[in-house]
């Protein structure tokens, strides 16, 4: 059992999502069906997008706090062309090209000039949102056209345009970071850069990449703020770069990268949207929100934590089993290793902090 | 052979405290270049006493520059700040004498940053993670204590006794209160790790936290002391802001995070850990809290002047990230020069 959670660290999201439905399905019965799943995936959208850009960048062990800003940055570039009468096609296409341009500054300044990433994505983290207030002037954008609007509209089994896009992106990316070559690079760059370089990785386009696809996905998260809210407040995104890595976090991806799938990244995200919901759906004032999500990633890392190192002890002793007298080994009878624990246990002897 | 000494000294000053004293000089250059455009920038008693509208950054940034050095990081203290003055605002709308709420709230600090320590060391989980986590919780916490408490988020707890009120408006010797709380600290800050064996070890953990355990340092004791510091700063920087603004709020310490890391990270630290200066953080802060106010005083709008404090941040990080790395830039611009001679020839 504590197996299977160390090899598949989604299943503890999985797990919270469902104990936290069953909480709602036994408090209120009434209120839990599927319209509510549905419901929880449309707040969880600008999320869940931040989550999965969120993923690759922390798969290449590097950290972006930078998204909320690019996605506040984005939403109002997209209100700007939009107001100046731009077409909808042509504005959100300009506005992924603004995305991808901040991300990919992102990556230059980790991967060529050699800044912590944490350290740049700070410095970004007020540029942008500098540049974002430049352009609106501290004002709200406001009188949205409603075909924008009609991206968040359901269509298809309640399900909006948007929300559909991102089904379709998930299993894009699940499919590139599983199957493909250029895909298992990210986990290569993040768990051994050495490694990864002598390999033949371009270990620089990867992370550069890593950053852009994360722009992209910011931007993304901006059409589909304005989209659903109408208007655009100057304050957009911010705070949302550390939802998105407490949803990597939850969801099982490792800061010391090279672990986690974007399946985990989703979970997280739509788990911490769940809370907000089912509380709501519970009636109790929105002040328990914070708390309860504090509370329960702390859970989830001091178990994952403590699952870890109890691992990491069971593994030791093995290796050292045999130097020791046989009478000692006779009593604690041990299994074979297997390969991706201690591979596991590599990658987090070589990182101490970030 | 006097003047040769004088210039031993000189170069091993320039060595020791080359970054400290470039950020001073980029400090008089910027209050210059603010003066230039409006003379009321060099008056004296403005430039003390505009001090008061962030100094509370250097009071948190001072601890957090021995976190960082030790090879972790705490992100939760602005949550930290938000709730210590919101435990204030409670414990004095309960009719609890002022000094014994302030030594509750202080008490309530550590224990903050202690619990930070404790999880940390308890599971050897990424320090980031684990202060996102509080953060969430602390943040979490100052919430749902303003909720039960029946303030609104927006005005926050108010009406403190005057003797409160006043604190942060005091002067000492012609100098504001809170600037004084903060060059007392930077002085215990300097002298503790700089001048002390708790500071090497602290330098020593940061450089390599494996070797330091198998060298019998206390790593643990060291952490636990850094971790409860920096909950303590944390609520010494909540009672100040509450006092300066006469109101407390649970958002208080949001708007400190971000400048308080980019103080440190100015100032000279490794964000990886093993090396930074307690006078370079002192520095990078009153850097960064005079280009807000000389910013704000010549006219430029506060979102501006975010914009320009990020890329002053990006511009610094990649003077010294090529100052570091001198001589990886020197043999690639050379690769490129052979091949481009060697291309020259060719073509020739």
């Amino acid at each position: 059992m504590l197996k299977l959670i160390q090899n598949n660290r989604e299943l503890t999201a999985l797990l919270a999502i469902v104990a936290l439905f069953g909480l709602l399905g036994a408090m209120d019965s009434q209120s839990f069906s599927f319209q509510t799943l549905g419901m929880i995936f449309g707040s969880a959208q600008i999320l869940m997008l931040l989550a999965m850009g969120a993923t690759l960048v922390m798969l290449t062990r590097n950290i972006d706090v930078s998204v909320g800003s690019i996605t506040g940055l984005c939403a109002v570039s997209l209100g700007i062309l939009l107001n100046s009468g731009v077409a909808l096609p042509l504005a959100c296409l300009a506005t992924l090209g603004v995305g991808i341009a901040a991300g990919l500054f992102n990556g230059v300044l980790v991967a060529w000039l050699r800044i912590p990433a944490i350290v740049a994505t700070l410095g970004t983290l007020g540029l942008y949102r500098g540049l974002m207030l430049l352009l609106t002037g501290g004002k709200w954008i406001e009188g949205l056209p409603a075909d924008l609007k009609s991206l968040s509209a359901p269509l298809v089994l309640g399900i909006s345009p948007l929300g559909w896009l991102v089904i379709l992106l998930l299993l894009a990316m699940f499919w590139l970071l599983s199957r493909t070559a250029l895909g298992r690079s990210f986990y290569a760059v993040g768990d051994n850069l050495q490694g990864a370089r002598q390999l033949g990785v371009p270990v620089n386009r990867i992370r550069i990449l890593a950053f852009a696809i994360n722009g992209a996905m910011a931007a993304l998260a901006g059409i589909v703020f304005a989209s659903q809210i109408g208007f655009v407040p100057n304050q957009t995104g911010s705070g949302l770069e550390m939802k998105a890595i407490a949803a990597c976090v939850l969801g099982g991806i490792s800061l010391l990268g090279g672990t986690g799938s974007i399946i985990g990244a989703l979970l997280g995200a739509y788990f911490l949207t769940q809370i907000d919901s089912v509380l709501v759906l519970l009636r109790l004032p929105a002040w328990w929100n914070d708390f309860i999500a504090g509370l329960v990633l702390l859970a989830v890392l001091v178990f994952d934590g403590r699952l870890r190192q109890a691992l990491d002890k069971n593994l030791r002793r093995q290796k050292y089993a045999r130097f020791q007298p046989k009478t000692l080994a006779k009593k604690s009878p041990t299994k074979p290793s297997s390969t991706r624990a201690s591979r596991r246990m590599k990658a987090n002897k070589s990182g101490l902090s970030l | 052979m006097k003047q040769k000494m004088i210039n031993r000294n000189l170069r091993k000053g320039l060595t020791h405290y080359g970054w400290e004293g470039a950020l001073l000089g980029l400090l008089v250059v910027e209050i210059l270049l603010f003066g230039l455009a409006n003379p009321r920038m060099l008056d004296v008693n403005t430039l003390l006493f505009s001090t008061s509208d962030f100094i509370t950054i250097g009071i948190v940034a001072l601890p957090l520059t021995m976190v960082i050095v030790s090879g972790g990081i705490d992100i939760s203290f602005g949550s930290t700040i938000g709730l210590c003055a919101i435990a204030l605002g409670v414990l004095c709308q309960a009719g609890i004498p002022l000094p014994l709420a302030i030594g509750l709230t202080l008490l309530l600090g550590a224990a903050c940053g202690l619990l930070n320590a404790a999880l940390i060391l308890y599971t050897g989980v990424n320090p980031l993670v684990i202060t996102l986590g509080t953060l969430y919780l602390f943040g979490g916490s100052a919430l749902l204590l303003s909720g039960l408490a029946g303030a609104t988020g927006f005005e926050g707890i108010g009406d403190f006794p005057a003797a409160f009120t006043d604190f942060a408006n005091l002067t000492v010797l012609g100098l504001p209160m809170p600037l004084i709380i903060f060059l007392l600290m930077t002085l215990f800050f300097w002298a503790l790790m700089h001048r002390t064996r708790t500071g090497r070890n602290v330098f020593l953990i940061g450089q390599n936290a494996r070797v330091a355990r198998y060298g019998a340092l206390p790593v643990q004791r060291t952490l636990f002391a850094l971790y409860g510091m920096t909950g303590l700063a944390s609520a010494i920087a909540s009672i100040v802001m509450t006092s300066y603004f006469g109101s407390a709020r649970s958002d208080l310490g949001v708007s400190l995070l971000m400048p308080a890391i980019t103080a440190v990270v100015l100032g000279g630290a490794n964000i990886y850990g093993g090396s930074g200066s307690v006078l370079g953080t002192a520095l990078a802060t009153l850097l960064i809290g005079y280009l807000q106010q000389g910013l704000q005083m010549i006219g430029i709008s506060s979102q501006v002047s975010s914009a320009l404090s990020g890329a002053l941040l990006i511009l610094v990080v990649i003077g010294r990230s090529a100052s570091l790395n001198r001589g990886l830039i020197r043999s690639v611009f050379q690769r490129y020069r052979r091949r481009w001679s060697a291309s020259s020839s060719l073509t020739s």
